[in-house]
């Protein structure tokens, strides 16, 4: 599961020269904690969280800032960041270790979402964790009686043993394919590839591996 | 500097899972064969199998008794919790002496080199970078890798290790992971993809060795340019930094565009690129000093092209643009299909619909890799 599967988009922004008011009234209005800050050209500079605005404008500070100073003065800089095709579980790691409750998404120089502690908790609930060496044998099956079983019978036929099953139930929606569940098996061998072809030769969608591009 | 060794013996070939097997002997004699038919000036030398000792000093003494019971059909009944008898390490007759060989040489080349005998060794087997302290994985039983690694610290060498192979170097890392004498530093496809599933940028060492791991896991489908740039911009940072007094490089021929076991598009230009920086990174930081070894590589064309330009720059031999006739006709004699006539891959291009994405995404990792480890650096 990857962070683009789970983050927010499009992100609400907050201008790096805008007034702390502003900022404030865009947590309000969106009921959001955390806004990306950003320069004239888009580029994210920040990050200002309703606490750090409270903690700044508060009268039991020495010198709080004016309700018209800019965000900058109050953000957190540089922001700690994600990329989009980070697993979720990094995103956790990074939240748990910096202390932070969200990460924007970036993508080259691009702001692409956002991530909150909790996105991640309804994460969780769609996954587990992986231990042991074995390859990724991803399969997405239609949404019937037998398919699972149907899957982990041909893998114990090729003698590979099963380490773990995710799964998460993917539902039609709109003009995408009927409802499935998408199985990601990790498997005891080096060698997947061989399973993956026979699979797919039988019916199965395979997710991955893909077929490898051959080139000209 | 005196004709680097290129170590080889038959022993190495009795490493065999089975004919169904890709990791299979036969990569090492189409090798030798055509480092033969070459006009090469190569010494062969053939080094003597490690011992039970040597292999005690990487691994559980419980494990290679499992070991040697399996190579003579005697299976313990908990043969699997070391790994061993599945599918990707089925036992087979001698299996323990088979593995031992293969150990006896990358530990051979590791000792000629703390002896001030030899500065660059080639390692013409081995790179099993996959077997843990108490178990077998990925086609791998000894780690030969970190026996090698030991008998360098034990002789006080700082030793910075270079896994190029598509897989992470997992043994290795865990082997040495609280050891800040040794860096290991792996270049793999994501193990988000591919075997083993670890190798990502936040495992960077433990307790001592914290900032002694170093982990690139690149996008599928990479291409050339993209690893390179990776490589330029971590490996040579690296090794200045971390200033080894000795390279060992496991130098796996999977990530070519060909291998059937992973999906990385390499093609042997960005080899022929890594070899040449390998070389002038060992004599600008170790005196010249390093260790290479084979590894994965299961497209059996590819990977002796690979390997054999690998022994032309250890050598320093003039590489050839052709392979001998000969030597093609009799391994497509022997069943190997459709063999390169040349020792180079022909330029090749692919049609990535990510290229943008897959390009950011490694210079995005690489750079969090370096943010990771650079605190401790400095």
């Amino acid at each position: 599961m990857l962070i683009q599967d789970i983050m927010h988009h499009p992100v609400v922004t907050i201008q790096a020269t805008a007034p702390v008011h502003e900022a404030f009234a865009q947590m309000h209005e969106h009921t959001i904690r955390h806004l990306p800050v950003v320069d004239a050209k888009d580029t994210l500079v920040g990050i200002v969280t309703d606490r750090d605005i409270r903690y700044a404008t508060s009268a039991l500070t020495d010198k709080p800032v004016a309700r018209n100073d800019a965000v900058h003065t109050v953000m957190s800089k540089p922001p700690i960041t994600a990329g989009p095709r980070d697993p979720v579980e990094d995103a956790a790691r990074t939240l748990r270790q910096e202390r932070i409750g969200a990460l924007p998404v970036v993508e080259g120089d691009a702001l692409v979402g956002i991530i909150t502690g909790t996105d991640l908790l309804d994460a969780v609930l769609r996954l587990t964790g992986l231990e042991k060496p074995g390859s990724r044998l991803a399969v997405a099956l239609p949404d019937e009686p037998g398919q699972l079983a149907a899957l982990t019978a041909r893998v114990a036929d090729e003698g590979l043993d099963i380490h773990s099953v995710l799964s998460y139930y993917e539902p039609s929606e709109g003009d995408k394919p009927a409802s499935h569940l998408n199985v990601i098996l990790r498997i005891d061998t080096m060698n997947v590839r061989p399973l993956a072809a026979a699979l797919r030769e039988e019916g199965f969608q395979v997710r991955w591996p893909l077929d490898k591009p051959t080139g000209t | 500097m005196s004709t680097p060794p290129l170590l080889f013996d038959d022993a190495y070939l009795s490493y065999f899972f089975g004919p169904e097997h890709p990791f299979s002997p036969v990569r090492q004699r189409m090798l030798c064969s055509l480092l033969e038919a070459l006009p090469l000036t190569a010494e062969f030398t053939a080094p003597p199998a490690a011992t039970r000792q040597d292999v005690c000093t990487v691994h559980d003494a419980a494990f290679v008794d499992a070991v040697a019971r399996c190579s003579t059909g005697d299976l313990p009944a908990n043969v699997r919790d070391f790994g061993l008898n599945t599918a990707d390490v089925p036992t087979f007759d001698d299996m323990d002496a088979a593995a031992r060989a293969l150990c006896g040489g990358t530990l051979h080349g590791a000792r000629l080199i703390a002896q001030g005998t030899a500065d660059r060794v080639l390692q013409l087997g081995g790179g099993l970078h996959h077997a843990h302290r108490r178990k077998a994985s990925g086609f791998c039983v000894y780690n030969d890798l970190s026996m090698a690694i030991r008998a360098l610290r034990d002789e006080g060498m700082r030793v910075a290790y270079i896994d190029i192979d598509v897989h992470h170097g997992d043994g290795v890392q865990h082997i040495h992971e609280t050891d800040p004498g040794v860096l290991t530093l792996s270049l793999h496809e994501s193990g988000r993809y591919l075997f083993p599933g670890t190798g990502h940028v936040h495992e960077i060492g433990k307790g001592a060795g914290e900032g002694s791991t170093l982990n690139i896991p690149l996008e599928p489908f990479t291409e050339d340019d993209s690893y390179l740039e990776t490589f330029e911009r971590v490996v040579p940072f690296a090794i200045e930094r971390y200033a080894p007094d000795v390279l060992v490089v496991q130098c796996g021929a999977d990530a070519h565009f060909s291998d059937p076991l992973a999906d990385l598009l390499l093609t042997t230009h960005a080899y022929d690129a890594m070899f040449t920086q390998l070389l002038d990174l060992a004599e600008a930081h170790t005196e010249g000093r390093a260790l290479f070894t084979l590894g994965g590589g299961y497209q059996p064309d590819a990977t002796v092209r690979i390997w054999t330009l690998l022994a032309h720059h250890v050598l320093e031999a003039e590489r050839p643009t052709d392979l001998p006739a000969d030597w093609l006709d009799r391994w497509s004699d022997e069943g190997e299909a459709a063999l390169t006539p040349t020792l180079h891959d022909e330029p090749r291009t692919f049609d990535i619909e990510r290229r943008d994405s897959i390009e950011a995404q490694n210079r995005q990792v690489s750079k969090r890799a370096l943010e990771r480890i650079a605190p401790l650096w400095y």
